[in-house]
C-alpha cells in the first residue's frame, strides 16, 4: 500500500495481548483515514453508554495518508475518544513528532483498549510494540516521563506522548503531550489514558512511506510549496498564533472575563508583540510542517521564571490571560509550562478558572470553598497556583478539574449563566458573537462541543476566502457579512465544514486549508497530493464525499449517546449582547434559525437534527442506521 | 568556483522537511532514516542541520576506492556498484555523515543531487543553502567567529 503502512497495531492492557492487523485498501479508500476511519472503528467496536474511564472504553491514535509525508501539513496525529468531560466522540488533534514517528514505526492506527494492572508504557518500534512498566514514571510529569523514558532506552530518536499528574488524577480536561509541548488537548484524553495505566506511548522507527509515483509527487508537492508563499495567514507563522490576540482585541473580539466582554484593556501587556520581542528563543515547527507557527520561549527569572519550552499559543495567552483578566504575560507563560508539564488543556483550565473567579465575584465562592485564596479578576498569582491545585486535585482544584457544566451544576442555577460550554466543553477564544456567525453553529454543532478545530474554522469563509470550494458549490461571494445569521450561512456552513473535515481525515493540520487556488491546499490540491502519494484515481468531490461520511458517522457516534438538537446549543450569554468595547451590541440572535437551514442543507432531519436513514444509505453508512 | 551547502542553525525550525526531501528524491521514499542530510532535534531549543563537507577523508580509507570526488561539483559520490558496504568510511566520518543503507547495503552519503540538492532547495526557512564556495566560507568564518567569542552581556 502507498502513502499509508496498511497496518492496525491493536493492544489489550488488561490481557497484554498485542495484535497486528492488515487494513484493508477499499475500506480505507472510502473513510480515507485519520479521523475519519478512527470514526468507524469506535462507532463499530464501542458500544453506546461506556463509561469512557472504564477498561470497556478504546482509544484510536489515528494517523491520515498525508501525516508524516512531504505534504506541508502533515504533522498531525488525532487520538479519538469518548470524552469523560463531554460524554460525546472526541478528536484531540496534536502536531510534533509523533504521528510521523508512528508511521515510521510501521502502523496508520493504535488502538488500545482495557486497563493495565499496574502502570504501563507502550513503546511501538519498526513494526513491533512492548509494554513495559512504568511504576517508576507513576507521579512524574511529563517532562520528567520525557527524559527517564528516553534515558532508559537510550535513544533521543523517539518521540514521547505522555500524560501528567493531571492525568492520573483524571482531571476531566487531562491532556495528553507529545514531544514535551504538543498537546492533543481537549476533551480529557489525559484522564482516560490515565484510568488505563497508560503513562506515555513512544514511537520511533526506520520504515518509509511508500509513495506510489514519486516524480508526480515531488511536482505537486513542488506546487503546494510554491501556492504556499501566498498563503493569505502568512503572519501567523511569522508572529505565531499568539500574534492574534491583537488583532483580535482591536475588533472587539477577545474574550475576556469569562466572556463577560470582548475587550481587553491592557491586551497591549500580553500581546504577542511581546512574546515575539522579550521571551522568543526561536521558531520551531511541527514535523515536516513549512509553517513553523511555533514558539519557543523562556522567562528567565523573577516569581514566574520559567524554562524554555513551546507556546504560548493564541488560546492559552487569551484563556491563562484575559479570560481571568490577568494582563501579566509571565505569569501567561509560566501557566502555560505548567499546564504542559501537568498535562492539561490550557483552553478549559482557563475558562474553569475564570469561571470561578466570576463566581467568586458574585458570591457563589467564597474563601472558604478557595483555600483561603480570593479569586479576583487580573491576580496573575492566584491563577497560576490555581493550574497546580487543578493538575493535582487539591482543595479548590478538586472542583475546579470537573470543568465548568459540572461546576455550575455543583454551585446552582444562579451559576449557569456564568458556565460557558457546548455540550460541556468550554467555548475557545473565538468570540463567536462576533468573529462569524458561521463560527456560532460550529460551536453548537461540532461533536466535540464548542469547537475552532474540528473541521474547521468556519470564519475564514467569512473573511472572504474561498478555501477552494467555489467549484464545488460553495455560495460564493459571502452574502451579509459576518454578522449575517440568514439561512444562507447553514447552507454554506455545509460546505465549509466538509471542507475543513478533509484535513481531518487526511491527517493534515487545519492551517493551510484557508486561502484560495494558488495559496492554500485546496480540496482540488490535496486530491492531487493523494493521488501521486496512494496511486489511487482521488478527485476533490471524492474527499468532499468522504468527508461527508466521516461528519455523519461522528454524528451518528453522539446519537447513540443521547445527543440530538436539543443539544446543539451555545451559552445563554452568547445570546446577550457584548456590553463594551468595539463590538458592543454583537450577539447571536438566530440560531434555531441557522441550525434549520445547516441540517436541511446536510439532509438531516429539522426536529432532531440527526442524519437521516436515505443519508446514511447514500453515504453507504448502513450500519449507522436507526 | 563549484557551491557547497551551508547551513544556519538559528534560521532552522527543526522540521525535517529537508530528510523527506533527499530520501524521495533518492529512493523514491519519504523516509527520515534514508536521508542523507540529518537534522538534529533536540531539548531545550536545538535544531542543527547537519550536511556533508565533502571533505573527502572518506575518499583516503575507502579499500576499494568506492568513493570518488566528482570533477563538476566537487562532491564525493559513492560507486554502488564497487561498494562492499564495509562500513570503514563510516567509522572515519568526523561528522556523522555517512551511513551504510540498510536496504543496498552500500555506503550512502550527500552526492549534492548532482548540482542541484534538494534539501537546499526546499528549505522553508533558509537554513540550507547551496551557495557559493567563496560566500560559504565567508559565512562559515563569521559563524565560527562568533562562536567562539567571548560573550559579553
Amino acid at each position: 500500500m502507498y502513502g499509508y503502512t496498511g497496518n492496525l497495531l491493536r493492544v489489550n492492557l488488561t490481557s497484554g495481548e498485542i495484535k497486528v492487523e492488515k487494513l484493508d485498501e477499499k475500506e480505507l479508500r472510502k473513510y480515507m483515514g485519520c479521523t475519519g476511519y478512527a470514526a468507524k472503528l469506535l462507532y463499530q467496536e464501542m458500544p453506546a453508554g461506556v463509561d469512557p474511564l472504564a477498561p470497556e472504553a478504546k482509544v484510536v491514535f489515528a494517523t491520515g495518508a498525508v501525516t508524516g509525508t512531504l505534504c506541508p501539513s502533515g504533522g498531525s496525529y488525532e487520538v479519538c475518544y469518548k470524552s469523560p468531560l463531554t460524554g460525546t466522540w472526541n478528536e484531540a488533534r496534536s502536531g510534533g513528532a509523533f504521528g510521523p514517528k508512528l508511521k515510521y514505526a510501521g502502523f496508520d492506527f493504535l488502538v488500545v483498549e482495557g486497563k493495565a494492572e499496574e502502570p504501563v508504557y507502550l513503546l511501538i518500534k519498526d513494526g513491533r510494540a512492548e509494554i513495559k512498566p512504568a511504576k517508576h514514571l507513576w507521579g512524574l510529569n511529563v517532562e520528567e516521563t520525557t527524559d527517564a523514558i528516553i534515558n532508559e532506552l537510550d535513544d533521543p530518536e523517539v518521540s514521547v506522548a505522555a500524560i501528567g499528574q493531571a492525568g492520573e488524577n483524571g482531571v476531566l480536561y487531562a491532556a495528553l503531550i507529545n514531544d514535551r509541548g504538543r498537546a492533543a488537548g481537549r476533551g480529557g484524553i489525559g484522564a482516560v489514558l490515565g484510568s488505563k495505566n497508560l503513562k506515555a506511548v513512544v514511537a520511533n522507527g526506520s520504515g518509509g512511506i511508500k509513495v506510489a509515483r514519486p516524480k508526480e509527487f515531488a511536482e505537486v508537492i513542488d506546487k503546494a510549496e510554491q501556492w504556499l508563499k501566498n498563503y493569505p495567514f502568512a503572519a501567523i507563522p511569522e508572529m505565531g498564533t499568539v500574534g492574534l490576540l491583537s488583532g483580535n482585541n482591536a475588533m472587539g473580539m477577545l474574550p475576556t472575563r469569562n466572556f463577560q466582554t470582548g475587550f481587553f484593556e491592557n491586551a497591549d501587556k500580553v500581546a504577542g508583540e511581546v512574546v515575539n520581542r522579550k521571551y522568543q528563543i526561536k521558531r520551531r515547527a511541527c514535523y515536516g510542517c513549512s509553517f513553523g507557527c511555533g514558539r519557543y520561549t523562556a522567562v528567565s527569572g523573577g516569581k514566574f521564571a520559567t524554562p524554555p519550552m513551546e507556546g504560548p499559543e493564541y488560546e492559552t495567552a487569551d484563556m491563562l490571560g484575559p479570560i481571568c483578566g490577568v494582563d501579566d504575560i509571565e505569569a501567561i507563560i509560566r501557566g502555560n509550562f505548567l499546564c504542559n508539564v501537568y498535562g492539561l488543556d490550557t483552553i478549559s483550565t482557563g475558562i474553569s478558572i475564570g469561571f470561578a473567579m466570576e463566581c467568586y465575584e458574585r458570591g457563589l465562592l467564597t474563601d472558604r470553598d478557595t483555600d483561603g485564596i480570593p479569586l479576583r479578576w487580573g491576580d496573575a498569582e492566584a491563577v497560576v497556583k490555581l493550574v497546580e491545585k487543578i493538575a493535582h486535585r487539591e482543595g479548590i482544584g478538586d472542583l475546579l478539574a470537573l470543568g465548568v457544566k459540572r461546576m455550575a451544576e455543583k454551585l446552582g442555577p444562579r451559576a449557569e449563566d456564568a458556565a460557558i460550554h457546548v455540550k460541556g466543553l468550554e467555548l475557545p477564544a473565538h468570540e463567536p458573537r462576533v468573529e462569524s456567525k458561521a463560527l456560532a453553529v460550529q460551536y453548537a454543532v461540532s461533536p466535540r462541543g464548542a469547537c475552532h478545530m474540528h473541521p474547521n474554522w468556519p470564519s475564514t469563509w467569512d473573511f472572504q476566502v474561498d478555501c477552494g470550494m467555489k467549484d464545488l458549490g460553495i455560495p460564493w461571494p459571502p452574502t451579509g457579512g459576518m454578522q449575517d445569521e440568514s439561512p444562507v450561512k447553514g447552507v454554506a456552513y455545509r460546505y465549509v465544514a466538509l471542507q475543513g473535515e478533509i484535513s481531518e481525515i487526511l491527517g493534515a493540520c487545519i492551517f493551510h486549508s484557508w486561502g484560495s487556488e494558488g495559496s492554500c491546499l485546496t480540496p482540488q490540491l490535496y486530491a492531487e497530493i493523494m493521488k501521486a502519494l496512494t496511486g489511487w484515481d482521488v478527485t476533490a468531490e471524492e474527499l468532499v464525499t468522504a468527508a461527508e461520511r466521516s461528519w455523519n458517522l461522528k454524528r451518528c457516534f453522539n446519537a447513540r449517546e443521547g445527543f440530538d438538537r436539543k443539544d446543539d446549543r451555545l451559552p445563554k450569554r452568547i445570546s446577550e449582547p457584548i456590553p463594551d468595547g468595539p463590538s458592543a451590541g454583537a450577539r447571536v440572535e438566530n440560531l434555531d434559525r441557522m441550525l434549520d437551514a445547516y441540517y436541511e442543507a446536510m439532509g438531516w432531519d429539522r426536529s432532531t437534527g440527526l442524519p437521516t436513514a436515505g443519508k446514511l444509505k447514500e453515504l453507504g453508512l448502513e450500519f449507522a442506521v436507526g | 568556483m563549484s557551491k557547497v551547502l551551508v547551513v544556519d542553525p538559528s534560521k532552522c525550525t527543526g522540521c525535517h522537511r529537508c530528510e523527506m526531501w533527499c530520501s524521495l528524491t533518492k529512493y523514491g521514499e519519504i523516509n527520515p532514516s534514508r536521508s542523507n542530510v540529518y537534522v538534529i532535534r533536540r531539548e531545550p531549543a536545538v535544531d542543527v542541520p547537519v550536511v556533508c563537507v565533502q571533505c573527502g577523508l572518506c575518499v583516503d580509507v575507502c579499500p576499494v576506492e568506492a568513493l570518488k570526488r566528482n570533477g563538476k561539483t566537487d562532491a564525493v559520490v559513492v560507486d554502488a556498484e564497487s561498494c562492499t558496504g564495509c562500513g570503514t568510511c563510516v567509522k572515519v566520518c568526523p561528522y556523522g555523515v555517512l551511513r551504510i543503507d540498510e536496504e543496498t547495503d552500500t555506503a550512502a552519503k550527500c552526492d549534492l543531487c548532482g548540482g542541484s540538492p534538494a534539501c537546499a532547495g526546499h528549505c522553508p526557512h533558509g537554513a540550507i543553502r547551496y551557495e557559493d564556495a567563496g560566500k560559504a566560507a565567508a559565512r562559515r568564518r563569521e559563524q565560527w567567529a562568533t562562536a567562539i567569542a567571548i560573550k559579553i552581556s
